[in-house]
């Protein structure tokens, strides 16, 4: 079952269409990537799921009722570019938060509570958003986006300006909140990120849809039967005769198939050579190449 | 509704505890106070005594009195030396002790009839003031009128009756307590009224546009549109600000009340009474003063009331929305200061309507002016003291709240489109595109 569920959204500013009939699913409990060069029509999408900006045309379901005002209080948002009050103190400027997202100050106030104690920064509680760091007041947006327990979080570069360590303690965060059955849309251009956290992904450019699927699926759906083998020997010549090799190092061969073959098969070959093979992988796209080749091609 | 709640608690609670409220609201009224203190202490130490001693050489003035003025700044002192010795007796230069500072020389010559041809100078080393030059000639005008009067056989009885001011009894139909001097009671009143909204509209105003700003550079408006409508943001911001504005007005006038129930017995009634403050020196306008200010507590003080915090808030609402959309507009580039003239043109337009409404309230002019929406909230208080009909304050306040929902209405479009608008520069033509761009 999907949490969120777009269907043909079609949003135009003038003469220039930044969402053209787009559609896709978002599972339930998954980790989801949106993908895309900037202006590719990202932003427009997500505001349209906020409800900060409506389509022109095209329905967005969300648990399977047409989205509507009483669900932006399921709704966690951490845009890109993102500020607080600066002369507001962290405590009551999450209690505000909080309260916007319809909590009662008494709920809001014990919300705030628990994910200071949980990211042990308490001791924040009376600072002054000023005197904060970009980073310390990073952590305290992804607080205000999660504070009022949202069912689908949407994280636009959620990990831009943190350090290692702060960056693990969202991810983990992330990973938690998926594991606890949250719909999480993540949307991103730092695709090494894309491979560890997201489940699915959708690639838009210039408005449209032009990929989407599961992470492993597309890495299967754009591979290019390429498989490296490592070894030790030297390797007989007549071998490599009927072989397409794209790249030759010193122990290491790249092989490209033109259709798809089977990693078994030649395997089979070295080892009946007598070739002591090392190691032996079918080399898959990162998501990285996958993403510029469709862009180019698009 | 209960968002607008929460934001409009945000909005008061943040700036109330702000220290820079807490010191303009307490400043201001000491400001008031070191004002009429230092005006007070300037008035006082800039009297200076002057002595004048006159030479007449027609011996027309031998007779004639000329008094002293009565707040001890000129003496006059008519001496029998010739001219040229006269002259000698005047410092070569600056000397506040010197016997006389300056000599007026009625020369052979003088004709009462014709004082042009031979004319009374007036010698000195420091030029008098402008009030002091302005009694000299005074005193010397009424003796000559004097002089003129002996000779056409007038005697002063005559002339007193001749002279006596003619005041009319001014008589509203419907209101028999006003009396002499009303209409320049309410002239001050409606004065001070229509400034005090013109300056608040304008501060408050900025306010709120310097408040959307902020919320637009430092992008916390992208998090809070996920949360709540735009048009929720917008009224919470604008009551918000007004009720903090309300909060300061109230505190000022129980804090100015205060310090005048100090100041006035010290300095104020003695800057009216010796007439120093107004640099007016005789008695009729003394009178006027006093006449004024019986005057004052009949003006309709109920009415005033009521009805200017009902203007305020509507004017606030009005051009408050207004100055919400240029700062949604404007954003981080605030050189774009061309975008205001159509908000602060209207409210610079009303204060000069109001000025001139006042020497003629009866005008169409001020009519219009306090009907139509744009300038009726300062046109209209100042209006008020000369008691407006009715129906013309029903009909200003209806068209007043007619448009504050247009206003807020359009400045809402523009304010939904302007806070997500980054990186391109706004023109008025722009903004018109926004009123009817889709949601």
């Amino acid at each position: 079952m999907s949490l969120l569920s777009l269907q043909h959204i079609v949003k135009q500013y003038g003469n220039y269409r930044a969402s053209d009939d787009v559609s896709f699913e978002i599972p339930q409990g998954k980790i989801f990537g949106l993908l895309g060069p900037n202006g590719a029509g990202k932003t427009t999408l997500i505001r349209m799921i906020t409800r900060i900006l409506y389509p022109d045309s095209g329905t967005i379901l969300f648990n399977g009722e047409v989205l509507s005002d009483k669900h932006t209080e399921l709704i966690g948002y951490m845009p890109e570019e993102r500020g607080l009050y600066k002369k507001m103190k962290v405590g009551e400027h999450l209690v505000y938060l909080g309260r916007l997202k319809g909590l009662s100050l008494q709920k809001s106030r014990e919300h705030v509570q628990f994910w200071l104690q949980k990211f042990q920064i308490e001791s924040w509680h009376n600072k002054f958003i000023e005197e904060l760091s970009k980073g310390m007041s990073q952590k305290i947006q992804f607080i205000a986006t999660v504070l009022h327990d949202p069912q689908l979080l949407i994280l636009d570069e959620p990990f831009s300006g943190l350090d290692p360590i702060n960056s693990k303690l969202i991810e983990e965060e992330i990973h938690t909140m998926s594991a606890q059955g949250k719909t999480i849309i993540f949307s991103t251009h730092r695709m090494e990120q894309v491979e560890e956290i997201c489940d699915e992904i959708v690639l838009v450019n210039k408005g449209k849809k032009i990929l989407e699927g599961s992470v492993k699926e597309l890495k299967q759906r754009f591979k290019e039967n390429k498989f490296r083998v490592s070894f030790n020997d030297e390797i007989r010549a007549d071998l490599l005769n009927n072989l397409n090799v794209v790249e030759k190092k010193q122990g290491e061969l790249t092989v490209k198939f033109q259709q798809e073959h089977r990693g078994n098969e030649l395997l089979k070959l070295f080892v009946e050579q007598g070739v002591e093979v090392t190691s032996f992988n079918e080399e898959l796209p990162s998501i990285n190449e996958i993403f510029i080749r469709q862009v180019e091609n698009n | 509704m209960n968002k607008i709640w929460i934001i409009i608690q945000r909005e008061y609670i943040t700036r109330v505890k702000r220290r820079t409220f807490i010191i303009t609201t307490l400043l201001a009224p000491l400001g008031f106070f070191l004002l009429l203190a230092s005006s007070f202490l300037i008035n006082s130490y800039s009297q200076s005594r002057t002595d004048v001693a006159i030479v007449d050489e027609t011996g027309l003035f031998k007779d004639i009195p000329i008094p002293d003025a009565e707040d001890h700044t000129v003496y006059f002192h008519k001496i029998d030396q010739p001219y040229e010795q006269a002259l000698k007796l005047l410092p070569k230069e600056k000397d506040a002790d010197a016997k006389f500072q300056a000599i007026v020389y009625i020369p052979k010559g003088f004709n009462i009839d014709n004082p042009k041809e031979v004319q009374i100078a007036y010698r000195y080393m420091q030029r008098p003031g402008t009030s002091k030059h302005d009694f000299i000639n005074r005193r010397f005008s009424t003796a000559i009128q004097q002089l003129r009067m002996k000779k056409a056989n007038v005697s002063n009885e005559d002339m007193d009756r001749i002279k006596q001011d003619v005041e009319l009894n001014f008589e509203s139909l419907d209101n028999s307590k006003e009396s002499k001097g009303y209409t320049d009671a309410a002239t001050i009143a409606g004065l001070v009224m229509g400034f005090a909204i013109y300056i608040s509209l304008f501060f408050y105003g900025t306010m709120i546009m310097k408040g959307v700003m902020e919320e637009k550079t430092n992008r916390i408006v992208e998090v809070l549109t996920s949360s709540v409508k735009p048009f929720q943001l917008l009224m919470g911001k604008i009551i918000g600000i007004g009720a903090v504005g309300l909060t300061q007005f109230i505190l000022w006038i129980l804090l100015t009340g205060a310090v005048n129930m100090i100041a006035i017995p010290l300095f104020g009634s003695h800057m009216v009474n010796s007439g120093s403050l107004h640099g007016v020196n005789n008695a009729v306008d003394q009178d006027s003063i006093m006449v004024i200010r019986q005057n004052l507590a009949s003006l309709p003080v109920f009415e005033m009331m009521c009805l200017c915090p009902l203007y305020f808030l509507g004017g606030f609402l009005l051009y408050g929305s207004m100055f919400a959309a240029i700062g949604a507009a404007m954003g981080e580039d605030s050189d774009q200061q061309s975008l205001m003239i159509p908000v602060t043109a209207p409210i610079i337009i009303s204060i000069i309507i109001a000025i001139n409404v006042l020497n003629n309230p009866d005008s169409n002019l001020g009519f219009w002016g306090s009907i139509i929406p744009f300038t009726s909230p300062v046109v209209m208080c100042a209006l008020i003291p000369f008691r407006p009909v009715w129906w013309q304050i029903g009909l200003s306040l209806a068209s007043l709240a007619a448009g504050f929902v247009l206003t807020t209405w359009l400045a809402a479009r523009i304010y939904r489109v302007g806070i997500l608008m980054y990186g391109k520069k706004v023109t008025l033509k722009e903004m018109g595109r926004w009123i009817f761009a889709k949601d």
